[in-house]
């Protein structure tokens, strides 16, 4: 979707800020929304990319008027709700009690036993376990690394990988990464059509005309159904 | 990804936040904001200036855009009178900042005047 997210290329958002010996987690909240989210991925109801897209779907001024860890609580909670688990009146009354030691809210419903659990004493194994994105397909690249491309003009309301700044531009194949699922329809619950991901490199001036670096290029991951041939 | 005399790298996620959890951690808040994400592609230089790195007009600078659930590295250049230092040593003068591309890593008398 062409949602504030998308940002590569704007301008107006101000000078970068930096901490000296950052903590890992600014507010005690944080580190929870983060734990969360994360063993909440484990229930196995969506997948990352739906995780991206919910996230994606905050409205443009909270988004950016909110933080990091605020934006993935807000993509929880649509996650929580969309797949049934909470509804939006059983996340508020666990919001209103938020400050009550861990453990079952009351009036909480028994969690369905059909749903996976990421239980405290797995999870660093599973943490540490390689996940990955990756297929193991014979699927046929449709690109050689070296060959010209251009980038399909695609403005989905779905998800997508392909940034605004990125389409219809001419690049060239740098590295052939093998096969990945397909974001797009991944997060759509669609098939996760498995297919070739490339490195592909634009000049600069490509992408940005006369104030690209005369040098610079942009290396983007793109999947063979972002791409023809140039 | 390989700096060298010639090319200079840095990486971004434009779109989200994709960054090599596993091997450097939780990225920074900044690494995660607005300005950054926003123009790391269009003004690599000006954001490095304002990381306090300036780089020869000549060189070439590559932005790796994380839009897939490929991770980027930046392995810094090696500092001038940094021979004969060992493994350990030499991990001591890497920046987790200079391995996302917006630090080069100081020779080591640079780091002890810090």
């Amino acid at each position: 979707m062409n949602g504030v997210h998308d940002m590569g290329g704007m301008h107006g958002m101000g000078p970068i800020v930096t901490e000296k010996n950052e903590p890992v987690f600014h507010h005690e909240w944080e580190r929870r929304a983060f734990a969360m989210a994360v063993a909440t991925g484990f229930l196995g109801k969506w997948n990352i990319d739906m995780s991206r897209y919910a996230r994606e779907q905050m409205p443009p001024a909270e988004y950016l008027a909110t933080s990091y860890y605020e934006h993935w609580l807000w993509g929880l909670e649509k996650l929580l709700e969309d797949t049934g688990l909470l509804t939006r009146a059983e996340i508020d009354a666990r919001l209103r009690g938020a400050d009550r030691p861990a453990g079952a809210a009351p009036g909480a419903r028994p969690i369905p036993q059909e749903v996976r659990m990421l239980k405290a004493p797995d999870v660093e194994r599973v943490l540490r376990s390689r996940r990955t994105a990756r297929v193991d397909a014979d699927v046929a690249p449709r690109f050689k690394v070296g060959e010209a491309v251009v980038t399909r003009t695609i403005n989905p309301t779905g998800h997508t990988r392909l940034p605004r700044y990125a389409r219809g531009k001419r690049g060239v194949i740098a590295e052939d990464h093998g096969v990945w699922v397909f974001p797009d329809t991944h997060a759509a619950e669609q098939d996760p059509k498995p297919q070739h991901c490339y490195s592909v490199r634009f000049t600069a001036r490509e992408l940005w005309g006369a104030q690209g670096g005369p040098d610079d290029q942009i290396y983007i991951d793109l999947f063979d159904d972002y791409l023809d041939p140039a | 990804v390989e700096n060298t005399p010639k090319v200079h790298n840095m990486v971004v996620c434009t779109l989200c936040s994709c960054y090599p959890w596993a091997v450097l951690g939780l990225p920074p808040v900044w690494y995660k904001s607005a300005p950054y994400r926003s123009r790391a592609v269009i003004d690599p230089r000006g954001v490095l200036k304002e990381f306090g790195v300036t780089l020869p007009e000549d060189l070439e600078i590559r932005i790796w855009d994380s839009t897939s659930e490929v991770r980027y590295m930046v392995l810094p250049e090696r500092p001038p009178g940094t021979e004969g230092m060992s493994e350990a040593e030499l991990a001591g003068l890497v920046t987790r900042d200079a391995m996302i591309g917006t630090d080069l890593v100081k020779p080591p008398a640079a780091e002890t005047r810090r």
